[in-house]
């Protein structure tokens, strides 16, 4: 009997220690980095409110939903992810390039980098944003990539904190009428209470392209 | 002892022949064979009800939320409402259950024999009709989607699944299909009115039809002059622009097939009221000659809250109010009499305060719609007056201070400081926040407002001044200036408000905010021209795209010659903090993931 009870014992807790195991996942560990760049440079991009994103999908599975990517506004983008062979898409319309869908096939084992080749309808160089008492200057190349494209407004814009796009901003103005090439730009800000009263600035320009969904950005430059 | 053994045998013949209840099978009593449906008229009558009562989608009164969401109206109920963008699935319709229900339904109704054949093609050309809007419903947030005809589908075991699939339609053709399906049934439906607009008459149909041509129509026009069209290449989404004319012509003779009908009128009960009158041509069902179709409501058991949950404090009858109230930016929208330029004036060139004797006077001369359609401060609800006051001003020291209590308290002359109903800045519950009430659909029935009985306000989907605007647009659209002119004035005369002498396409966009304010237009509209990003574009401060409200103060001032009259302020409203932002990717609902799950066939919208 009492060798009946050690059985049962043994038993059970050979049962607690193997039982667990065989239908779960270890969480994904491998990393995919990337950047979103055109000839070499990173695009600068609206990284609030998930607005510019990547797709991945993966083959071989019944059903084909597909895992977003969100890219942040320096145009970087990173997911943690299972070993094995992804297909990395643009979102379609989506982002300030010429909409195409090649797909890049991605063989993920352990930490991968992948650059995202695109088309700006526009880039924006040498950006030099400062601000004189309360009125922020700004000197930048706006310079034409796609010949058919339209400038719809070049913006210039500062923050209070260092995300700064067309929604998340405190001081913004829209200049229309503007042709790619250089520029010098200036924001009177003297009425403008929030500038006056935030403890750090941070200041950007952005051009919107007739017909795309999102703007391309310079870097964010700290103002204060 | 033998005769116990017969009795027992016998007892046990006797079990034998009766215990056999049929107990397992026993017809049940919670589900309905089609037999017995179709076999019986009202039994058919009240399926057909049950579709009424699931068709009502996107923004309407039993969702006093969907009335924030726009530059319509602003919550005022919590803390601030955080919204910016829209969803992907925003008032997104796709309801197959109730197509398979529908179609059930006129497979029974064609086939049963309980009914006479008047009433059955009238019951099939109402469940058409019905079909024809949840099509259109899904339509005009989606854009094409599968069309399945009369099919009730049946899976069996084993059976291959992909004949159940259908892929997406075009554009132009679900537009075409609910075109098409109006014109099919509308001589089966009655010519007369039916009771409270509640069931689908021919006229119901034809406003349908009308309503999809012009949403067609414009669609084709206004997205191909985009920089960048939104379409699929397989045509789900978008239409080609030489179809814009037939569209056009379409909706302009369906349209004027319900005006020259006979059987409706732009109301005009009360011309020397021409505010009063509007408001009954929408919100007074009794001897209603206005509205064509509506979502009644009816007590006992189907009543709505909107009401209960929007009514000034100082009015309501139980403990909800002031849930949202309307904004300056649709208060400014309505034009002056004479005066286009609707905006409330508050200060003069200098920038100094104007006084008004009383608060209603800021507002006297306004476009009478805008008394049906809000509460403004100090008009009247219900025989009293709605007292919107935010405070008492006073000038000291060369400039205009504020001072505000908690509502409906006085100071020590007893003279009101902040009113009961507001409005005011903080998160504070029951409470309005933007300076208006709704007046369009608020109930004024006693005990309308309480939560035992709620309100019978029906909601009005079509009704005619819809006819004459779809009339005046195609019209203009089609280059007949002169007809499109004449059709706005209608609208416009009605209203009590100058007429004009030429138009231009803003007019169109003009005249449907103010005279569709709250009645599940103006998404749509602004979506079907492609103007919902230039206007909703997201930009801080942005004259439409930021909510704005209007605050009122009383000058309590002794000695000061204003002493005693009303000054107003224009605010940010702290409950909206955000700017209505509208994408690209919002002018389509997104298909969602699932559905291509089962079924394959769909494509996805552009921007997904």
């Amino acid at each position: 009997m009492i060798q009946y009870k050690y059985f049962v014992i043994i038993l059970l807790s050979v049962m607690m220690f193997t039982a667990c195991g065989l239908d779960n996942y270890d969480a994904p560990q491998s990393e995919l980095h990337g950047k979103i760049t055109y000839n070499g440079q990173t695009l600068g991009l609206r990284g609030t409110g998930e607005a510019v994103q990547l797709q991945l999908y993966q083959d071989g599975y019944e059903l084909r939903d597909n895992i977003p990517v969100y890219v942040g506004q320096d145009g970087t983008f990173s997911a943690k992810l299972f070993d094995g062979e992804y297909k990395l898409v643009t979102r379609n319309q989506n982002g300030p390039w010429v909409n195409s869908r090649d797909t890049t096939v991605i063989k993920l084992n352990g930490t991968t980098t992948v650059d995202v080749q695109v088309t700006p309808y526009f880039t924006i160089s040498g950006a030099n944003i400062s601000l004189n008492g309360s009125q922020l200057n700004a000197s930048f190349t706006v310079n034409q990539v796609v010949q058919t494209a339209n400038i719809e407004y070049v913006m210039l814009l500062v923050s209070k904190t260092n995300f700064v796009d067309d929604v998340s901003y405190i001081g913004r103005e829209d200049f229309r009428n503007v042709e790619a090439g250089a520029l010098n730009l200036s924001m009177d800000l003297s009425s403008n209470q929030q500038v006056a009263s935030a403890k750090a600035l941070f200041g950007r320009v952005g051009v919107r392209t007739v017909g795309a969904d999102q703007a391309i950005y310079s870097d964010v430059v700290r103002l204060k | 002892m033998k005769l116990k053994n017969i009795f027992i045998a016998f007892a046990l013949v006797l079990f034998a022949l009766t215990s056999c209840s049929e107990f397992l099978e026993r017809e049940p009593d919670t589900i309905l064979s089609d037999d017995q449906v179709f076999g019986d008229e009202v039994m058919i009558k009240s399926v057909l009800s049950n579709f009424y009562g699931r068709i009502t989608w996107g923004q309407h009164i039993d969702d006093s939320y969907s009335y924030t969401i726009l530059d319509e109206a602003s919550r005022s109920e919590s803390g601030p409402d955080t919204r910016q963008g829209f969803e992907d699935n925003r008032w997104r319709v796709y309801d197959y259950t109730l197509m398979r229900n529908l179609n059930q339904f006129l497979k029974g109704v064609r086939e049963t024999d309980v009914l006479d054949a008047d009433t059955q093609k009238m019951l099939e050309g109402e469940a058409r009709f019905i079909r024809a809007w949840l099509y259109f419903n899904m339509a005009r947030g989606m854009g094409g989607m599968p069309i399945i005809g009369d099919e009730v589908f049946e899976y069996s075991p084993g059976m291959d699944i992909t004949t159940l699939q259908y892929p997406r339609s075009t554009e132009a053709e679900i537009y075409n299909y609910i075109i098409s399906e109006c014109e099919a049934i509308k001589n089966f439906l009655p010519e007369n009115p039916s009771i409270n607009a509640a069931r689908a008459t021919k006229w119901a149909a034809l406003m349908l039809k009308a309503r999809a041509a012009v949403y067609a129509g414009s669609i084709a026009n206004y997205n191909n002059k985009m920089p960048n069209p939104i379409k699929t290449p397989g045509g789900e989404v978008g239409i080609d622009a030489n179809l814009a004319q037939g569209y056009y012509q379409t909706a302009l003779s369906a349209a004027e097939e319900v005006i020259n009908s006979g059987k409706y009128e732009l109301q005009l009960n009360k011309p020397d009221d021409r505010g009063r009158n509007f408001y009954e041509a929408l919100s007074v069902k009794e001897n209603n000659k206005e509205v064509i179709w509506a979502r009644d409501y009816k007590y006992p058991g189907q009543t709505n809250g909107f009401t209960q949950i929007n009514i000034p404090a100082s009015h309501a009858e139980d403990i909800d109010r002031a849930y949202a109230g309307p904004i300056l930016n649709l208060v400014e929208d309505f034009e002056y009499i004479n005066d286009r330029d609707g905006e409330i004036k508050i200060r003069d060139n200098e920038g100094n305060y104007i006084f008004y004797d009383r608060a209603e006077d800021a507002f006297a001369n306004k476009d009478p719609r805008l008394w049906g359609t809000v509460i403004y401060p100090g008009t009247i609800f219900k025989g009293s007056p709605v007292v919107l006051q935010a405070g008492q001003k006073y000038f000291e020291n060369g400039e205009w201070h504020v001072r505000t209590s908690t509502p409906g308290s006085t100071d020590e002359n007893d003279i009101l400081i902040t009113s009961i109903n507001g409005p005011n800045q903080s998160n504070d519950q029951y409470v309005n926040k933007s300076g208006f009430f709704f007046r369009k659909f608020l109930d004024e029935t006693p005990s309308a407002s309480t939560r035992g009985r709620r309100s019978e306000m029906w909601f009005p989907r079509f009704r005619f001044a819809e006819a004459v605007m779809i009339a005046s647009e195609a019209a203009f659209e089609l280059g007949q200036a002169d007809k499109a002119l004449t059709y706005l004035n209608m609208v416009r005369e009605r209203a009590g408000i100058q007429p004009l002498t030429s138009m231009t396409f803003d007019d169109i966009v003009q005249e449907r905010r103010v005279e569709f304010a709250f009645e599940d237009h103006r998404y749509w509209d602004l979506k079907r021209w492609r103007i919902a990003d230039k206007v909703w574009n997201g930009i801080q401060d942005d004259p439409n795209a930021q909510q704005w409200g209007l605050f009122p103060y009383l000058v309590n001032d002794p000695g000061n010659p204003n002493h005693g009259k009303w000054v107003f302020d224009k605010i940010k409203i702290h409950m909206s903090p955000f700017p209505r932002d509208f994408q690209m990717r919002n002018y389509y609902n997104f298909i969602d993931q699932g559905w291509i799950n089962n079924n394959p066939k769909l494509v996805k919208n552009p921007y997904q």
